[in-house]
């Protein structure tokens, strides 16, 4: 009886040592010695199995860092640091799989198939801080904006896997320093800046002191 | 304090930091002259003190190389302004912390495990800030402990830090470009041997080994299999840094007493061990609750090869001082004197070079020394000054062991003239040669 543990394993197995995916199911199944139909217990495509080990990745990392002592003292910003950090970990242990369903992502405005399970599990985290940061009033809530935050943390996942992929640095150390260097700087975007406060002087402006612009 | 809310990311980044501080300067000449069409009586000190608060603020924002920098320019009294140099003896302990979930990760590198698995106890916001890492307080089977945590990738930036200090250094400094090009070399390779602590805790074992037998002096116990190439463990020493322990107003005898194991400790180096914890900058002391003077990183060791070590302190000698012959075979084995200088440049240079070192080596020349004497280190000073205005030294002029081992000797002179103790300088006297 083949288990979603093993079917997984196998095809990571497959992938990894042929560079391509299996032919059919059926050739799959055949090869490791299961019925087809079992395959499709568990999973409708190759793809959905891919799908399946990068949500994996998201959900590991995130229940990891929830069980940590320290995770209840950090900051928002510091709870996304430490997701960074955790993930890229874990990614090591995968790197070659990582590596190989990386370059075959389709490119293009849409989230690719194989990471848009990874990306819900991710938003609902990344939603999550955000609320939480809010509350805190660590980030500051913008009109419009504040809705479009967790994209910029998703964009920043897709960043990093990037930088990494191409990190050649001993024990990815660059990956490191672009993770606290990065997240930081998305997180002092969150906060309020002068900006906002120009935004809200000008606002001022124009409805108390009878403020027209000359021009 | 506060902890750090960016780091600046790129050069590009690190760049915009340095014009911000230009901009800052600027601004703040704007307000010094506004304010003195006011009040023609205000001085230049509030100018120079705002300009090195701006300084300071944008040194320790970046960290690493540049914060090391500061520090090594705040060792140097005679260079700088006393505003720039209160400012930049802070950075010496005083830089804004790094993020938690960073070093719960260099722990998971260095050793596969988080630190409060490591630890009984394990504070993750640090406690002091060296320049390229940071200090943790931790307990492990009831023993106090302190752990350095390097910053991931300092070593990488360290040559495109220096050279954006460069012309930061170069105004500040009015250096000629070629005296500067070494000495910003001489930087970048100590850094580089800083950023090795798996090397600095070879050193640590090392020397206090060798000196365990000094007296008055201690040494933190280190913890090799809790270090690695990013983490330091060591026993946690108590104490005051040398600003806090002036404060206190301790006893003359107190005063000499921490003078001389400081003196012993650098000269038993470098006379008996040839090798010089090359960094006395204050941060790297405490005075313990006991009277003793603890010494607490080893980031950097000069070493003092014998084609060095003999022409150098051999005139520090009178023996040898009196034999001008010699003397000048000394200065040329140290490059001093360069092969197609003429006679009479040869004459010049031996001149103030002889004055130089005779100057350098009064505390040796007596049994005992006083180093409170304002005398000394204006004589000093003031000949630096002199002769960094004659043309002839706008070439820089010496073998490179130089650079370290002035900046020991003038760091040791430094600190024990703030203590204004009295040393018996005889307790470890150089070996001479008087034959080259």
């Amino acid at each position: 009886m083949a288990t979603k543990q093993k079917i997984q394993n196998a095809y990571i197995d497959y992938i990894l040592t042929e560079g391509n995916k299996p032919i059919s199911v059926f050739a799959f199944a055949k090869k490791n010695k299961f019925a087809e139909e079992e395959f499709y217990q568990y999973f409708g495509s190759f793809e959905a199995i891919e799908a399946g080990v990068w949500a994996d990745f998201f959900s590991t990392t995130i229940k990891e860092i929830q069980n940590q002592e320290v995770w209840t003292t950090y900051s928002v910003r510091e709870k996304a640091l430490s997701f960074f950090y955790t993930f890229f970990e874990l990614l090591k242990k995968q790197r070659s799989f990582v590596t190989y369903s990386m370059s075959h992502l389709k490119k293009g405005l849409h989230t690719p198939v194989a990471l848009k399970e990874a990306k819900e599990i991710f938003e609902e985290f990344s939603v999550q801080l955000i609320q939480e940061g809010l509350e805190s009033n660590e980030i500051n809530d913008r009109k419009f904006i504040s809705d479009r935050y967790k994209d910029a943390l998703w964009m920043q996942v897709a960043f990093l896997l990037n930088f990494w992929i191409k990190d050649r640095s001993k024990g990815f150390e660059k990956t490191d320093e672009a993770i606290e260097k990065g997240v930081n700087v998305t997180f002092d975007l969150f906060q309020r800046t002068p900006i906002d406060n120009l935004l809200d002087y000008g606002k001022f402006l124009a409805q108390n002191a009878g403020f027209k612009m000359p021009f | 304090m506060k902890e750090q809310n960016s780091i600046p990311a790129s050069k590009v980044a690190r760049s915009a930091k340095f014009v911000g501080t230009g901009f800052k300067i600027g601004g703040n000449y704007i307000k010094h002259y506004s304010k003195k069409i006011f009040n023609p009586d205000l001085t230049r000190d509030e100018l120079n003190e705002d300009n090195a608060a701006d300084i300071y603020d944008s040194l320790s924002q970046l960290k690493g190389s540049a914060l090391k920098v500061a520090q090594m320019l705040s060792m140097d009294k005679n260079i700088l302004p006393k505003a720039y140099v209160d400012k930049f003896s802070l950075s010496q302990y005083n830089a804004p912390p790094l993020s938690g979930p960073l070093i719960v990760q260099t722990f998971r590198k260095n050793f596969g495990k988080t630190p409060d698995k490591i630890f009984d106890q394990f504070d993750l916001k640090s406690t002091n800030a060296a320049s390229i890492g940071q200090v943790h307080k931790a307990e492990l089977n009831g023993e106090k402990l302190a752990v350095k945590i390097q910053y991931p990738g300092v070593g990488d930036s360290i040559s495109s830090d220096l050279k954006l200090v460069k012309p930061f250094a170069f105004r500040l400094l009015g250096m000629s470009e070629k005296e500067l090009d070494i000495y910003m070399k001489e930087v970048e390779e100590r850094l580089i041997e800083e950023t090795d602590y798996e090397l600095e805790v070879e050193n640590s074992l090392k020397i206090s080994k060798a000196c365990a037998d000094l007296p008055n002096i201690v040494f933190p116990k280190y913890y090799k299999e809790l270090s690695g190439p990013r983490i330091i463990t060591m026993s946690w020493l108590e104490g005051m840094h040398l600003k806090e322990f002036l404060q206190t107003n301790p006893t003359q005898e107190l005063r000499n007493k921490i003078g001389q194991a400081l003196w012993d400790f650098y000269n038993f180096q470098q006379h008996e061990l040839r090798a010089v914890h090359a960094d006395p900058h204050p941060g790297n002391f405490l005075i313990t609750p006991d009277g003793k003077l603890g010494i607490i990183d080893f980031g950097c060791i000069k070493e003092l090869p014998d084609d060095f070590y003999y022409p150098f302190f051999s005139t520090t000698s009178t023996d040898l001082l009196a034999n001008k012959e010699e003397t000048i075979k000394a200065f040329r084995a140290l490059e001093m004197i360069l092969p197609k200088d003429n006679e009479q440049q040869i004459e010049f240079y031996y001149q103030n070079y002889k004055e130089m070192i005779t100057l350098f080596a009064e505390p040796y020349m007596s049994g005992e020394f006083d180093f409170s004497k304002d005398e000394f280190f204006n004589a000093l000073y003031g000949f630096g000054e002199q002769i960094s205005k004659m043309p002839e030294f706008k070439q820089a002029r010496g073998v490179k062991h130089f650079i370290y081992v002035n900046r020991t000797n003038f760091g040791l002179y430094n600190i024990l003239h703030e203590l204004k103790a009295k040393v018996k300088t005889d307790t470890y006297r150089p070996h001479i040669k008087t034959k080259f």
